[in-house]
């Protein structure tokens, strides 16, 4: 408020000068109560408790464009509501009010003049009787033009992030399903059964998009052989994945031609290294073998690329590395030389074949490698029991390290069961 | 998943008195029955419970699939039913949940042995030959306005019970979310809700069967009550001196009464 | 896990590169980078020192083996120098013992070939 005029004054006369100035003020506006009312920047209404108009002001008029005598005791406030807020008048405004007595900043449209729908905000309190009574509603509505036109921003907006995140999450579970797919063709789904004989794998990946460098395989060559492999392609990710895929296919196709571990590691050698010339410089190293079941007996024979040796657990408690010094690496040299060994599987025996990740996982406060000495202790300390007991105590051992195993991990266990099977002929899965 | 925690269930009343089923409409959530409860709570046994997407409701339960048709609603009321082992029930429901409960008690007939209609409605929409008390245009228009009305509607979702000393009907435990929907939720069940039509579903109807309706509901008109009372075999219908759609707040005590008078009758 | 470091210096026989911390897949593109950057000429040696060297694994072997190749492309040769126990052992095991070349130390690694080792110079 300010004022327009001066009016003197005397020092000592200040209440008398204050109402003066009052009733000037008050007289200069015309501001009666009543014009308050009707003429106020937002509507008033007073309403019956079931909803008929008793009092209304001039400004909620004409905003709806309506006269005093249709409105007055003939309509209800539910009558200049858009069909939207007479749904939701009867479903949430209504109830509110009666249960709290008042009702603060509702969003509703009124059918303005000129059959447009005005948004507003509506208010609305109820008056009660001395005895409390509830006896009528007191509401005030304000014109929520700008208002809306804001929130219609904002929403705009929150639909626009939501679309994004909703694509991205979409775009996410492809990818991840994707992965999954890639990740199932680069292992065997099951291991074979082959006679006589027990196996157990595992299979472990650091990596977050599911694909990583280890592989092993297990598969039939004819009646009589097997083949086996367990391997590791340097690196992480993707393109040790690719490899891998290369590498397996290769090792499988090599298998059914020739009878000699070496040369099929050559092969292998001779495929990778022609892809390290041509720029993307991936090795692997591998033991590859073949399995003559005969039996009570197995006849081993393999070769290793670089790979850490294999470690055989025997019958009476025994745990000794199968040597193969001097094994290079797979897909470097043209000209790589691969070392063979053989041995034999008796009742009781297990083969076991690893990646690195095993050795090299960190342990202890002092993250020391966990070493090919602490692995050959342990499977001694481990009762004979055949591969699926062996891999289920490294597999403990394994999620024991926590988070000092940060590589892939493979393991292929190969034995004969202790106990020849109760019905001849039946292979032990 | 736990049903009673899903659909926020609740009972209360006479542990050995008939099981009365409160369902909640379109609107808010089981505390629309709050006035009428002390009444029925005297003889029955009441379950109350929210759909899910409504109320206390476990959100996380909530799929837009699912809740998109009244079959949906209808399959929490036989879930609801059967977590509770509930046998003979008088399923109460209001607005589109007397038709919820014609298809519940289609799916799981063993389970319901009357039906309270509170102010129902089968179909919104006017047709040649049947007032439903819209037109498509004012539902698309209802719909649309939702669609839009969206930050409008969630500030209004959310309004704090106070304590209330002139209403100490009230209790207690009042709760803090009266009415407090998810404003996409709220939207597909208004969908839902306005543009089903269940008119065909009336007839598999074989429960005795009260319709309750409001002499003065802009949401159901009177043509509306006559249509359900019509189609129901053996249905009764009262009207009561109340204006709106939701009876049970303005005119509880009618309203418990009705009810109350009902059940004894159909025992 | 501790952080690469690679220092450069000149030797008679050509760059030394001092490479300390781990050497994994997360580092050795660093390694990778930072050889593209050094000159070779025909005849040098690109000696690596490895007495720093706290981890390698596959990614490192690999990156080794490139410093080899990038050596050989250019004509000149590649040592290693002072390499740390595990990573003998993986050479050993990989056999690429006896595809680098090995030695004790910076100093022999650093030593111009013709030089006996007595010390006398070549005139």
């Amino acid at each position: 408020m300010c004022r327009t005029d001066q009016v003197p004054n005397e020092p000592s006369d200040r209440d008398q000068d204050a109402g003066a100035t009052d009733a000037a003020f008050t007289s200069l506006l015309e501001d009666s109560a009543e014009e308050l009312y009707e003429q106020a920047p937002c509507g008033y209404l007073s309403t019956l408790m079931d909803g008929t108009i008793a009092k209304i002001n001039n400004t909620l008029l004409d905003w709806l464009g309506l006269p005093r005598q249709r409105v007055v005791g003939r309509m209800r406030f539910t009558d200049l509501l858009s069909v939207g807020g007479k749904l939701y008048h009867e479903t949430h405004f209504a109830p509110m009010l009666r249960m709290n007595g008042e009702i603060n900043g509702i969003a509703l449209e009124i059918k303005a003049a000129g059959g447009s729908r005005l948004p507003v905000l509506v208010t609305s309190k109820v008056k009660t009787s001395s005895d409390g009574e509830p006896i009528l509603i007191r509401t005030t509505v304000f014109d929520a033009r700008d208002r809306r036109t804001y929130e219609a921003e904002l929403l705009r907006r929150h639909r626009e992030a939501e679309e994004a995140r909703r694509q991205a999450d979409a775009d996410r579970a492809r990818l991840q399903e994707a992965l999954e797919v890639l990740q199932q063709s680069l292992l065997p789904a099951t291991l074979p059964a082959v006679p006589g004989m027990e196996a157990a794998s595992y299979y472990h990946t650091a990596s977050p998009d599911l694909l990583g460098g280890d592989f092993y395989d297990l598969f039939p060559l004819d009646g009589t052989r097997w083949a086996f492999f367990l391997g590791d392609v340097c690196g992480k990710g993707p393109k040790a994945a690719a490899v891998t895929s290369l590498t397996r296919y290769t090792l499988r196709g090599a298998a059914m031609h020739d009878r000699d571990p070496v040369s099929v590691l050559r092969t292998l050698n001779a495929v990778l290294h022609e892809r390290y010339n041509s720029g993307d410089a991936r090795y692997c190293t591998s033991i590859f073998g073949f399995l003559e079941p005969d039996g009570d007996r197995t006849a081993v024979q393999l070769a290793s690329g670089g790979h850490p040796s294999a470690l055989i657990q025997r019958a009476d408690g025994s745990a000794d590395y199968l040597p193969t010094p001097g094994g290079m690496l797979i897909g470097i040299l043209p000209d790589a030389q691969f070392t063979t060994a053989r041995t034999v599987l008796s009742r009781g025996d297990t083969l076991l074949l690893y990646t690195d990740g095993l050795t090299e996982a960190r342990i202890g406060p002092g993250r020391d490698l966990y070493g090919e000495d602490a692995l050959r202790d342990f499977t001694r300390a481990q009762p004979p029991a055949g591969p699926q007991a062996l891999v289920a105590a490294l597999t403990t051992l394994l999620t024991g390290f926590g988070d000092g195993l940060d590589d892939d991990t493979a393991l292929l266990a190969l034995g004969i069961p202790a106990t020849p099977p109760a019905a001849v002929g039946d292979p032990l899965a | 998943m736990d049903v009673r925690r899903r659909n926020n269930v609740r009972v209360t009343g006479r542990a050995d008195g008939p099981v009365v089923l409160l369902a909640h409409g379109f609107g808010c959530d089981q505390n629309m029955w709050r006035l009428v409860l002390p009444a029925l709570a005297r003889d029955f046994r009441v379950v109350l419970f929210d759909y899910v997407g409504s109320g206390r409701s476990d959100p996380g339960a909530w799929s837009e699939e699912r809740y998109s048709s009244l079959e949906g609603y209808a399959r929490d009321v036989t879930e609801v039913c059967a977590e509770l082992d509930l046998r003979d029930v008088v399923f109460v429901g209001h607005s589109v949940s007397a038709m919820v409960g014609v298809l519940a008690a289609a799916r799981a007939p063993e389970r319901f042995s009357a039906l309270v209609m509170v102010a129902p409605s089968p179909c919104y929409i006017d047709e040649e030959g049947y007032r439903g008390g819209f037109s498509a245009e004012d539902i698309g228009e209802l719909l649309e306005s939702l669609e839009s009305n969206y930050l409008g509607w969630s500030a209004t979702m959310a309004p704090v019970i106070m304590g209330n000393g002139d209403r100490p009907e009230l209790g207690e435990e009042l709760t803090a979310s009266f009415c407090a929907t998810d404003p996409d939720m709220a939207r597909v069940f208004a969908r839902t809700t306005f543009l089903s039509d269940s008119r065909r579903e009336l007839k598999t109807v074989a429960v005795p069967t009260l319709v309750l309706e409001c002499a003065q509901d802009v949401i159901a008109p009177r043509e509306v009550g006559a249509y359900v009372q019509a189609a129901i075999p053996g249905s009764r219908l009262v009207t009561l001196d109340a204006t709106g759609h939701c009876p049970q707040l303005s005119a509880p005590q009618a309203t418990a009464e009705a009810i109350v008078d009902f059940v004894g009758a159909a025992r | 896990m501790i952080p690469l470091k690679i220092h450069t210096r000149g030797a008679a026989t050509g760059p030394v590169l001092e490479i300390t911390g781990d050497l994994d897949h997360a580092t050795a593109p660093a390694l990778r980078q930072c050889l593209a950057t050094v000159a070779l000429t025909p005849g040098q040696c690109l000696v690596l020192d490895l007495s720093g060297l706290d981890f390698c694994d596959s990614s490192g072997i690999t990156a080794l083996l490139t410093a080899r190749s990038l050596a050989t492309a250019q004509g000149a040769d590649m040592a290693l120098a002072a390499v740390p126990a595990n990573t003998t052992r993986i050479l050993r095991i990989t056999g690429l013992d006896r595809v680098f070349v090995l030695h004790p130390d910076t100093e022999t690694a650093t030593r111009p070939p013709d030089v006996p080792v007595t010390g006398d110079r070549p005139a």
